[in-house]
């Protein structure tokens, strides 16, 4: 009985100073988390006007690097790409946004409007490993796993904006 | 398996036994009262101040024009529980210095300076003087108007040496003055100075000497409050579970009380007026030392000359150094000696009292009380020796010479 | 026991005095009606008060902290081309330095440049803000601050509010802190006491109490 009773104040000591040392690495390990600015969901607006038809300008979004894309009136793609994906998602857009960021490692892929390698038309190209993706993203050829990541975007007249929810409603 | 990975390491590292005799057969007096607890609530406030401040450093720029900005926007509104930290950092300054003041009040109303630990007292006095360079250099580091007030006036203390008569002529005081700031103005070089100073040099002194006074305070044996030194054997009861549990307890009380602070009385800590970003061109309206500086400053100012004052304010410091060799009497502890407990009242109600007239205002009537407790505090210091005569006499009519 | 409870009495007195309440120590005080006092507390109105700010102060200061900069930045193109490369909060330097101008021209006007007013809230706190930006003059003789606000107490005390929103955490994040620190305390004072048990009881085994 005694022992048992012992044992019980033991285990209330030992978990009630495990409860507080939780409580000390929380506060302390939650200071590594992303700070109130990049939290807050910038957005930023691109002038579509701006970007001559079938080319690509670069802007930052939350910190990444992001295309937006000005495709030409009745543009045609010929290409096959493993998945179709961006290109559903993005349908009916003259300008659209795609995450710069190639799926396989990070690099940021390069817009060759005339093409690259086998390609004889326009494609995103990876430096870095030699990944292919559409003009939509959609990956074609080589090691990345997954189309290119669209984020959230509206467009509104001659603007587009990245960061608020419109065609695409959030990052995918 | 836990089980297991913690006999692999016992083999090996041999902690077990190292627990057995460092904290078990350890043995202390059975008798210790509560001020003896400021011991270990001080060691937990330093290390209180080591990991605050190390993921402060993540975040501060040592730089004079992001300074502010760093402390009072990234710190305080961007990165997560920052504020917290920032909190408990400037709110641990200020009760580490408050529990140190207590152990050393305690440490002067036991006499736990005697011999044998005539060694531990001078390295607590080291301790005690590195760590309040340590929160001078860290208080420039917000660049807030009291930050860079404070230390204008601080770095101009030392220039007090060129008034005197003729040492003064050599301007050593220009030359600390000078060598402090980096130049005769308080600017960049000077805050990038404080912040290596404050976050490398400083703390790992003060590392080293507190692993010095931990080792000073086991080899000689913990003080009795009674004044004799106990038969460990026969008395003592072991360190753990009888003290660890008992100072654990407390030091809960006492976090308790400095949570309390930390989450809702951060007036005093972070003061408004170092909202205020520094501006070289406008003294704010109050500007005194942090609290556990005002006794020196009102001895500074209360002492119309201004090379004296210097001189008072320091012979205290050097008075602190020097107590176990000013109090030679063979009596220990303020429960046993009776002069000396009379002057021990006379010492803390001067100390109080210098401390608090540093916060009014600088008029005639106060530089007079600040003349009269400047006065109780020598009176304490010089009077030990004359106490210590007296008590020779007791001591030797009670035949205790002899044994 | 005497002994012990004169200390503690001293040790707590003191500590009271220095670091709570220090009734020696000379306060300046500033007086603001309470109904005024009760809308300058409110972070409700700092949208209003922000519109507010804009028409009548934003001319000359700037709250950095919400990126809001003096109106004669706030129109320069480049404002937004910094934001970008910077974020919307500049680095004090950054802002200093492109719009040298505009801050050397307020400069010439008032004689210094008009203080940022991020963290004025808890430097002066309400009442004095209040005093101050209806009466310039009245507060701090000699100013070069212009009583802009002069007769429209209820609309400085919406200002006052802006203010606070900017330089004191949101309402919900103030009652996220509370409630940790209560949780924070209530622990450790309940860790003491299991604690002191516990070594209640350990002792009486070991025969040591």
């Amino acid at each position: 009985m005694e022992a048992s009773r012992r044992d019980l104040m033991g285990l209330a000591v030992g978990g009630l100073g495990a409860v507080g040392v939780i409580g000390v690495l929380y506060p302390l390990l939650k200071t590594f988390a992303p700070s109130a600015a990049s939290l807050a969901g910038a957005t930023v607006e691109v002038d579509v006007a701006s970007i001559p038809e079938g080319q690509v300008r670069v802007v930052s979004w939350k910190g990444k690097p992001v295309f937006v894309v000005h495709l030409p009136q009745g543009f045609q793609w010929n290409g096959k790409v493993k998945e179709e994906r961006n290109v559903k998602l993005l349908q009916g857009q003259d300008a659209y946004a795609i995450v710069a960021v190639c799926t396989h490692l990070g690099c940021v892929p390069l817009w060759k409007p005339q093409g690259e390698a086998d390609y004889k038309f326009p494609v995103f190209h990876c430096p870095c490993h030699g990944g292919f993706y559409s003009p939509w993203g959609d990956n074609i050829a080589g090691p990345p796993p997954r189309p290119l990541y669209v984020p959230p975007q509206k467009r509104e007249g001659g603007k587009l904006i990245i960061g608020e929810a419109g065609f695409v409603k959030e990052l995918t | 398996m836990l089980g297991r990975i913690g006999r692999w390491l016992d083999e090996r590292a041999h902690l077990s036994e190292l627990w057995q005799s460092q904290m078990i057969d350890y043995k202390v007096p059975k008798n210790l009262t509560f001020p003896y607890a400021f011991g270990v609530m001080a060691l937990v406030a330093f290390a209180i101040q080591i990991i605050s401040g190390i993921f402060l450093t993540m975040y501060y720029q040592p730089n004079v024009h992001l300074a502010f900005d760093s402390a009072n926007y990234t710190i305080m509104k961007e990165a997560p529980f920052m504020w917290l930290i920032r909190h408990v950092h400037a709110a641990g300054a200020n009760f580490f210095l408050a529990v140190v003041y207590l152990h050393i009040f305690t440490g002067i109303y036991y006499n736990a300076y005697k011999k044998p630990r005539e060694l531990t007292w001078i390295v607590g006095w080291l301790i005690y003087f590195v760590l309040l360079t340590t929160a001078l250099t860290g208080y420039l580091l917000p660049w807030g108007q009291l930050s860079y007030w404070g230390m204008v006036v601080t770095s101009e203390i030392p220039t007090s040496i060129d008034s005197a008569p003729i040492i003064g002529k050599l301007k050593l005081g220009e030359l600390v003055s000078v060598l402090m700031k980096g130049g005769y103005e308080i600017g960049q070089i000077t805050l990038n100075r404080f912040f290596g100073l404050h976050i490398w040099l400083l703390p790992l002194i003060l590392l080293a000497l507190v692993g010095i006074h931990l080792y000073l305070v086991r080899a000689a044996g913990i003080s009795n409050p009674e004044g004799k030194e106990i038969d460990k054997k026969k008395e003592g009861v072991p360190f753990h579970p009888y003290m660890t549990l008992k100072e654990g307890a407390y030091l809960m009380g006492y976090l308790a009380v400095f949570f309390f602070f930390v989450f809702f009385y951060m007036h005093h800590f972070l003061p408004p007026d170092n909202y205020d970003p520094a501006n070289p061109f406008k003294t704010p309206a109050h500007i005194a030392p942090e609290w556990y500086l005002l006794a020196y400053y009102t001895i500074f100012r209360s002492i119309p000359d201004k090379f004296l004052g210097f001189v008072a304010f320091n012979l205290t410091l050097v008075f602190l150094l020097i107590l176990p060799f000013l109090d030679f009497s063979p009596m220990r502890s303020a429960r046993n000696r009776p002069l000396f407990f009379i002057m021990f009242i006379v010492l803390v109600i001067s100390a109080m009292a210098l401390t608090i007239l540093g916060t009014m205002p600088p008029t005639p009537t106060n530089a007079m009380l600040g003349l009269t407790f400047t006065a109780g505090l020598f009176a304490f210091f010089l009077s030990l020796p004359i106490i210590s005569i007296i008590e020779w006499g007791w001591y030797k009519a009670k035949g205790g010479d002899k044994q | 026991m005497i002994k012990a409870v004169f200390f503690t009495v001293l040790t707590v007195a003191f500590f009271y005095i220095i670091w709570i309440n220090n009734i020696f120590a000379p306060h300046e005080h500033y007086e603001m009606p309470a109904q005024y006092a009760k809308i300058a507390e409110d972070v409700s109105y700092a949208k209003e008060g922000k519109q507010l700010f804009e028409q009548n102060c934003q001319s000359c200061h700037s709250v950095r902290y919400d990126a809001v900069y003096i109106s004669s930045v706030q129109a320069n193109p480049k404002l937004k081309t910094l934001q970008e490369q910077y974020g919307k909060v500049l680095p004090k330097n950054v802002y200093e330095a492109v719009f040298y101008e505009d801050l050397m021209g307020l400069k010439e006007s008032f004689g210094k440049v008009p203080p940022d007013l991020s963290t004025m809230y808890l430097v002066k706190g309400k009442e004095y803000l209040y005093n101050f930006i209806l009466e310039p003059q009245k507060v701090l003789p000699g100013t070069s601050m212009p009583a802009v606000m002069a007769g429209r107490p209820e609309e400085t005390a919406k200002i006052v509010a802006y203010l606070k929103s900017v330089a004191e955490p949101s309402p919900e994040e103030k009652n996220k802190r509370v409630l940790m620190g209560v949780g924070t305390i209530a622990y450790l004072i309940v860790m003491g006491i299991l604690l002191w048990v516990w070594r209640a009881r350990v002792l009486k085994r070991m025969g040591l109490h």
